[in-house]
């Protein structure tokens, strides 16, 4: 075989363009002792695909196959008792399921009763108390609403001067503007007033510590 | 009849199909079990055959599927032995007890580069080269297109020859 032509033939199996027939050559030379140098590196491959391609089913293969045939044969002929017996299975464990529950539920009957102190028998007695829980409730938010009432009144007689504390009027700019300007202009210059009030109190209050 | 097409039509694939089971799950014990239960219950669905396009087809994606559900099944990997049935040494002439250390690893190495492939590149790359079945054939067998299987090939034949171009020229091989 040409070595060349040898060559030709690998470098088309690596590409993939070779035929079966042509790759059953390539198997042969390489399985062969004639393999030039730098192609000694490629027995490997074609001696293991050789090895491969002749595994075959044990000797008694053939035998085991009748065998295993026959007997799925016969259990087609069982399949009609088959098909009953998971159903049977079924409604057994259905039964069994049904049973436990009827008992868990009479068995809870018995012990659940103190649990249910809660809820009322007597509507009337239902309607009482609930009409004293709702008395209380409204009777905590009444004295909840006055004691709001009493110190919004304690904060009134403080007489504090919001204006002042209103940091956003003293530090308007002096925006030239149609008719707002005299309102701001006004505000201004009350706020210089009392500016000057809030100074005086904080300088004293320095003073006394 | 069907009879018939049983021992005509299948039962020559038998050799084949074994082989495609083989590659998947690599024990000769497994790989015969999956070929009796694929073609036992090809054989109680004979009615249906009838029905079934490309019967050979069939029965490559038969076992192909059931080959590698049993992999799934037993998450069985394939292990690092060799299976002792098929250590075939060549090169009769020049045999030591080196070389024969040296086939064995050249033997795994290259199975384990097969493993390594993805699953359509090593089962396109087995048909092709175990069973020398066409691009079509291949590509019906397996439920792929015929695409699939030419870059499969190629990518498998690819990986082959980086594996083993890898290795300057030593004595020992």
């Amino acid at each position: 075989m040409n070595s060349e032509y040898i060559h030709t033939l690998l470098n088309k199996y690596w590409r993939c363009e070779t035929s079966p027939r042509e790759e059953q050559e390539l198997r042969d030379f390489f399985s062969g002792t004639e393999v030039p140098g730098e192609l000694v590196r490629y027995v490997p491959l074609f001696a293991y695909l050789n090895e491969e391609r002749s595994i075959t089913p044990g000797s008694d293969f053939d035998d085991r196959l009748k065998t295993a045939i026959k007997k799925s044969e016969q259990e087609q002929q069982y399949i009609t008792i088959r098909i009953f017996a998971p159903a049977l299975r079924i409604a057994a464990s259905l039964l069994l399921v049904l049973g436990l529950g009827i008992s868990v539920y009479f068995i809870s009957k018995q012990y659940n009763k103190p649990y249910f102190a809660e809820t009322y028998h007597d509507p009337n007695a239902a309607i009482k108390d609930a009409t004293y829980a709702l008395i209380k409730v409204s009777n905590a938010l009444q004295s909840s609403e006055e004691a709001s009432m009493q110190t919004i009144q304690l904060i009134d007689e403080l007489e504090i001067d919001w204006s002042s504390l209103d940091s956003l009027s003293s530090t308007l700019p002096e925006v030239p503007g149609k008719g707002a300007d005299a309102e701001e202009m006004a505000l201004d210059k009350d706020s210089n007033d009392t500016g000057e009030e809030i100074k005086e109190a904080f300088r004293q209050e320095e003073g006394d510590l | 009849m069907s009879s018939d097409s049983f021992h005509k039509k299948i039962l020559p694939l038998k050799d084949k199909l074994f082989r495609l089971a083989y590659g998947i799950v690599r024990e000769q014990a497994e790989a015969e079990d999956v070929l009796q239960d694929v073609l036992v219950k090809l054989w109680s669905r004979r009615t249906e055959w009838d029905e079934i396009e490309n019967l050979e087809a069939y029965c490559f994606r038969s076992v192909k599927n059931m080959a590698l559900d049993r992999i799934a099944a037993k998450a069985l990997r394939k292990t690092d032995a060799i299976d002792p049935e098929n250590e075939v040494f060549y090169f009769v002439e020049h045999r030591s007890p080196h070389h024969d250390m040296v086939q064995k690893e050249q033997r795994e190495m290259i199975e384990k580069c097969i493993d390594e492939l993805s699953e359509n590149q090593r089962l396109v790359f087995q048909l092709r080269e175990m069973e020398g079945m066409s691009y079509r054939e291949i590509a019906e067998s397996l439920a792929i297109s015929e695409d699939l299987v030419k870059v499969s090939l190629f990518r498998a034949r690819k990986k082959m020859q980086d594996l083993l171009s890898g290795f300057r020229d030593s004595g020992a091989w």
